[in-house]
């Protein structure tokens, strides 16, 4: 297996969407300080004010959603790392859902992502820029919070969700004779 | 299983230094720190205290468009580290950086990281157009039109919130990776800790 620590490129919706995010900060952050300056050439909050500063919250609160989207993009592209194909795209979004309900954080996820591609502690270390104790505290939060005993059990969770699905339900039963 | 790094040559960090980098590193220049703690004192100074009649105001705006002028020659031909095509602008660079937040990653810069450079360049053109539309309002042919007075007063609006989410950036930063980033302006010094501790 070989993993390159890929450059997130811009050209992608991540990409899109961070210009979003700049485009409509600077903009509400010049209406909220157009805002103040009328508040201080009044002297007072008017009613007109009120509506604008109204106005304002609900701009914010946009921006607060697309962080957290944009949020939620970076990780579940780090979890896939090149998903290419749609199934593996499709593998990062179950174990996002997955590691969410685990209530994994931020950093045990990511040590869990690595450690289900393969990685032993040593390379998942160097993937992450900490120490292979720090990566060692992580994958044991993983274990517990998943309830598996290691790295095995840690795997087949997935791998059994892959066999739930219908993979192959043409596939004719296998026989004791066709070995 | 062979691990490439791919975030950091191509971010114009010479080749054979290791991914994170550890221990003590040289990298701001006399000239990039005194620079960077003028334009604060400087900028303050006009933003909040001297009043924009007064010549007083006026002598920092020039003292301030000199600085810059001098950084950007600085930014051709002085240290490595100081040098625009050490910290290029780089969306991808930024996103990586971004993504590497949000999930718990630790790759520290030696010199500026993507995001960083953004803000340095922001800063330093809205410096400029301050400073340039503050002049301008001192002269026969744009003394009182409106449009100049509202530019300059828009981009010191823009410059007191990218300042703002400067200090945030480098507070979080600096605890996100272990680095006094602010000390490191002032001695000059990135104390790297080992890293995961």
């Amino acid at each position: 297996m070989q993993l390159t620590r890929e450059r997130v490129s811009a050209w992608t919706k991540e990409g899109a969407l961070v210009a979003l995010i700049l485009f409509q900060a600077a903009c509400t952050s010049l209406f909220v300080a157009d805002v103040f300056d009328d508040i201080k050439e009044a002297g007072h909050i008017t009613l007109h004010l009120n509506i604008e500063l109204f106005a304002n919250l609900g701009l914010i609160a946009g921006i607060a959603v697309e962080g957290v989207v944009l949020w939620k993009l970076l990780r579940r592209q780090a979890m896939a790392e090149r998903a290419l194909s749609a199934a593996q795209g499709a593998m990062a979004d179950l174990m996002a859902e997955q590691f969410r309900h685990w209530g994994l954080t931020a950093a045990e996820a990511d040590v869990a992502s690595f450690t289900i591609k393969g990685f032993t502690i040593a390379e998942t270390a160097e993937l992450r820029g900490s120490s292979e104790a720090t990566v060692k505290s992580h994958l044991n939060a993983v274990y517990r919070k998943a309830g598996v005993s290691g790295r095995a059990q840690l795997v087949s969770v997935f791998v059994e969700e892959l066999f739930h699905g219908p993979i192959r339900s043409d596939a004719a039963p296998q026989t004791a004779s066709a070995k | 299983m062979a691990i490439k790094d791919a975030s950091f040559t191509d971010f114009s960090e010479s080749e054979d230094r290791p991914a994170s980098p550890r221990g003590t590193h040289h990298v701001w220049d006399i000239f990039v720190r005194i620079f960077h703690w003028s334009i604060v004192g400087l900028f303050t100074a006009n933003a909040f205290f001297t009043s924009p009649k007064h010549d007083l105001h006026h002598y920092i705006g020039y003292t301030v468009a000199g600085l810059v002028t001098l950084r950007i020659i600085w930014g051709l031909v002085g240290s490595h580290h100081a040098r625009f095509t050490s910290f290029p602008p780089s969306p991808s660079g930024a996103l990586t950086q971004l993504r590497d937040m949000a999930t718990g990653r630790r790759h520290a810069h030696l010199g500026h990281s993507p995001l960083g450079a953004l803000m340095i360049y922001n800063l330093l053109v809205t410096l400029l157009v301050i400073a340039g539309s503050g002049y301008l309002m001192t002269t026969d042919a744009y003394w009182g039109v409106k449009w100049v007075e509202e530019l300059h007063v828009t981009a010191v609006d823009w410059a007191e919130i990218s300042v703002a989410a400067h200090i945030v950036a480098v507070i979080y930063e600096s605890r996100r990776l272990r680095v006094n980033l602010a000390r490191a302006m002032i001695t000059g010094k990135k104390v790297f800790g080992r890293s995961g501790r």
